[in-house]
């Protein structure tokens, strides 16, 4: 297993399975290795030891770090200078059983973005620029290391989600934020899922400022400690500095009482933030049994699809994203996955993955959502511009390519 | 410049292509005598000037699609054009190439405040979006300065900005989804009322791309809550580095203002003399710190910001007590550029970004360019992103003047890029930039980037000569050293 010191190394491993015909995974920590497809490689392409911050300026909020350094170093370091990635990556270390969050190079490579990415947004909201060597074996940069930046193509969008299978990257260039200096949560108790998204709405109506949204089922919720008289609890994140989180909770306390939710109380900062933690790394779904499934589909469509699923499945599920954001847990099989697509598309459409399979489900069922023809045999071309001979973690994300 | 060589055989059937395309759109919707085609030779880059071969007006997608077909078909180059407002030239047309005019794509399809989006056809001003939502309290936060006239699908090919971006980010940031229509006339939707779809990020590359790999038809805007409270504080500084280093102490403490504006000594009595906004003359440095939010938050930064200024050794600080002072802030900033068109026959603006700690080098050198040249330059920065906006006076009737400035603004590039910076912004690199590319990007980089663009688009037949300063075929492009490497692809062409 060829462990590589930069870039100048993987394109020598890369030339090297070219010559000899052979799929290489790209494996970073391998905390994310259970996600997506699981095709069999010949060799394995080790980036974790491309490690350490390059250079980082809080004033100017641009973060330079090789992409094999751990995500949890870079957390600690933006700390000491309060601030922090706005898009909250996820620590799915629970669901997936592994070791730690992995690399940032990891998180990148999958877009992993938590509750505030309806607000901020997502991880690939975030990416400045990186350096990489693509699956021809040649190195090339793109973005920058500043803010605002049109030149060229905007790699950055493309190499973010792409699972590894178009380049191995090194340094990443980052936009970082000031962490809020506080905040807290109000919650709201109403009847069903059509009264929480359409609670939320009100509250995204208002300027306010909500900070992110989320929608747990009673006994979601119950599991998570939140003992409350509501068939959903709508959970609001406000941030800022104290005096205008004081306000806004003031606002939103009043108009709880005017329209189809009431509120239930306030979860203060230490509280809110384990709240927020366990709703970011699924982890309120740890313990329900079979498949995981996430579901990306426009807010308002949530309590149909939640619907039709109920209807049909014994599932566990809740809501992130102001409902654009659907978790399930629902049994291992095609069945479900069918199902959910199917929901989805009659629903305004979106995205269905297969998150966590604990009964390898995706031998049966594809692990991101069907192509159309047009998408699919342009991500093929696509593919092919970056990695002509399916070199770097080929049949990651669809088959045959 | 140098525009790729028209072909004279595409050119000579000129008459038979437009009576072609008449079959695929609505009478009147081509475009081909010289009159008519003469209100579409140049964009916002009017130093640049060029004849379309015809100009095409299709009104629906199917229309759009079946163009982009027959062109695909016969070889035909295509050039995309919104409202044509693009700073860089993105729209200048081809000798050989049918301009494509999105102005009848002008409807707002649909205001989804449940999920807080609005479908708009591509040829709708970026303006038009906010002014459909307001009653509701919504608006569309991208605002680049053209945004009464420039059109969201320009917006999209361009990732346009703004002054706002700081916050609130480019396009890119607010756009959820997109129709698009292929050069093979495939319609294809990416995105749409939801967040993030697992798939490769099309859309994603496809902001920005200057309209070298599709043409959109269609766009999914995320819409936001008009903040509670706006207020203003415009700040004088003695010395520029000072104040420079003022913008990273408001951004180190903390705060991240909705927009913060800077501008030199010249700027300021330019727009002095144009607006009276009230600006300090004697300034070398003037900063428009705009905080938006709820009213007890800005009213709270508002104090810190002022603080953090007075720390810096700010010579004057006002703060906005009303919209009507808020907006007089912001007028003298809003009409720099006319407001140095006054001071000088010709001015060129520039847009480079540096990392912002290197402004005060950055002031250094276009000083010592400015004696170098004997040209003046004013100075508008969005300094929270460190964009830069120099505007170089000059005069186009004075022989050798023209490329003297341009010379200059190229040495101003050159320097955002060794200061770690990049060569635009927000303008796009068109057809202004694109000789200037190899001082960010080595051929190898470019090399990848052109490979996309043949992924999209394998014959270049889509706005050919923008971006890139040097056209490869993408048969060169694909060519791979490989000798008994298997082939997983063998259906597709090799770039």
């Amino acid at each position: 297993m060829p462990t590589i010191q930069n870039l100048d190394d993987a394109a020598a491993v890369i030339i090297d399975a070219q010559q000899n015909n052979h799929r290489l995974e790209v494996r970073g920590l391998g905390t994310k290795a259970a996600l997506g497809n699981q095709p069999d490689y010949d060799d394995c392409l080790d980036v974790s030891a491309m490690q350490g911050i390059i250079d980082y300026q809080p004033e100017e909020l641009v973060l330079t770090v090789r992409a094999g350094t751990a995500l949890s170093v870079i957390e600690a370091e933006l700390a000491k200078a309060n601030q922090m990635l706005a898009f909250e990556p996820a620590d799915l270390s629970g669901i997936l059983a592994s070791k730690s969050t992995g690399t940032i190079g990891g998180v990148l490579a999958t877009n992993l973005s938590g509750p505030r990415r309806l607000t901020a947004g997502a991880a690939r909201d975030f990416l400045l620029g990186f350096d990489a060597v693509s699956g021809r074996g040649e190195r090339f940069k793109s973005g920058g290391r500043v803010m605002k930046n049109v030149t060229g193509y905007d790699l950055s969008k493309l190499i973010c989600g792409s699972y590894g299978t178009l380049a191995v990257i090194d340094e990443v260039t980052i936009k970082t934020l000031p962490r809020p200096e506080t905040s807290l949560s109000l919650l709201f108790g109403c009847d069903d899922m059509t009264s929480a998204v359409a609670q939320i709405a009100d509250i995204f109506a208002s300027p306010h400022e909500p900070g992110a949204a989320a929608i747990l089922p009673q006994s979601i919720a119950a599991a998570a400690g939140l003992d409350m008289a509501a068939a959903m609890i709508v959970v609001i994140r406000l941030e800022g500095i104290a005096l205008s989180v004081e306000d806004r909770v003031a606002h939103f306390r009043q108009m709880g009482q005017r329209d189809t939710g009431r509120v239930l109380g306030t979860l203060p900062q230490a509280a809110s933030e384990s709240l927020w933690a366990r709703i970011r790394d699924v982890d309120l779904l740890a313990h329900a049994g079979g498949d995981i499934w996430k579901l990306s589909c426009a807010p308002a469509s949530a309590p149909a699809i939640v619907a039709a699923m109920e209807q049909s499945f014994e599932t566990a599920y809740y809501a992130d994203w102001a409902g654009g954001l659907l978790w399930f847990a629902g049994p291992s099989g095609t069945e479900f996955g069918t199902a959910l697509r199917a929901a989805l598309m009659a629903h305004g459409g979106g995205h269905a993955q297969l998150l966590c399979d604990r009964a390898m489900s995706k031998n049966s069922v594809p692990v991101f959502q069907p192509l159309p023809p047009a998408q699919a045999s342009l991500t093929r071309r696509v593919k092919a511009a970056f990695d002509p001979l399916g070199v770097l973690n080929f049949g990651r994300m669809h088959n045959g390519m | 410049m140098q525009m790729p060589e028209p072909d004279q055989q595409i050119i000579a059937r000129r008459e038979s292509i437009c009576a072609a395309l008449a079959k695929l759109v609505p009478a009147g919707s081509v475009v081909s005598s010289k009159e008519g085609r003469r209100a579409y030779d140049a964009d916002g880059l009017s130093a640049y000037r060029q004849l379309p071969m015809a100009v095409i007006l299709p009104e629906t997608v199917e229309q759009l699609a079946a163009v982009m077909k027959y062109c695909h078909a016969e070889g035909i180059k295509v050039v995309p054009r919104g409202a044509g407002t693009s700073l860089s030239g993105g729209a200048l047309p081809l000798a050989d190439a049918v301009l494509i005019g999105l102005g009848k794509f002008n409807r707002i399809l649909e205001i989804d405040y449940a999920n807080r989006c609005v479908v708009a056809q591509p040829g709708v001003t970026n303006l038009a979006i906010t002014h459909a939502v307001q009653d509701h309290g919504f608006y569309y936060a991208p605002d680049p300065s053209s945004q009464i006239a420039c059109s969201v699908g320009g917006n999209v090919a361009e990732n346009s900005g703004g002054v706002h971006c700081l916050k609130y980010g480019l396009t890119t940031n607010n756009l959820l989804g997109i129709e698009l229509v292929t050069i093979e006339g495939d319609v294809l939707r990416l995105g749409g009322k939801h967040l993030d779809s697992g798939d490769y990020d099309l859309m994603g590359v496809m902001t920005g791309s200057e309209g070298l790999l599709g043409i959109v038809s269609e766009v999914t805007l995320r819409i936001l809550q008009k903040p509670a409270t706006q207020r203003a504080l415009l700040v004088g500084f003695d010395d520029t580095g000072a104040a420079a280093t003022a913008v990273g102490d408001v951004i180190g403490a903390g705060i991240i203002p909705a927009g913060m504006e800077m501008m030199d000594g010249l700027a300021i009595n330019a727009a002095e003399d144009f607006v009276h906004a009230g600006y300090p003359r004697d300034a070398a440095a003037l900063i428009i710190v705009e905080l938006d939010g709820p009213e007890v938050e800005v009213n709270a930064l508002i104090d810190r910001v002022a603080g953090i200024m007075n720390k810096a050794g700010a010579s004057s600080i006002k703060i906005s007590t009303s919209e009507e002072e808020r907006n007089l802030f912001w007028a003298g900033r809003k009409s720099a550029f006319p407001a140095v068109g006054r001071i000088s026959p010709d001015y060129l603006c520039m847009d480079g970004t540096i990392p912002r700690r290197r402004l005060p080098d950055m002031m250094v050198l276009m000083a010592t360019l400015s004696q170098k040249y004997g040209l003046r330059v004013a100075n508008v920065f969005h300094a929270g992103d460190g964009n830069l906006h120099p505007l170089i006076l000059f005069d186009a009737n004075q022989p050798g003047e023209l490329q003297r400035a341009e010379d200059f603004g190229a040495d101003i590039l050159r320097g955002c890029v060794e200061m770690g910076g990049v060569l635009t912004g927000e303008h796009g690199v068109g057809v202004e930039k694109r000789d200037l590319m190899p001082i960010q990007f080595t051929e190898d980089d470019m090399k990848q980037q052109q490979r996309l663009k043949c992924a999209f688009d394998a014959n270049q037949l889509l706005n050919p000569g923008k971006v890139f300063p040097h056209l490869h075929r993408c048969a060169e492009l694909g060519r791979l050293h490989v000798h008994k490497g298997k082939m997983p692809f063998p259906d597709l062409p090799r770039f």
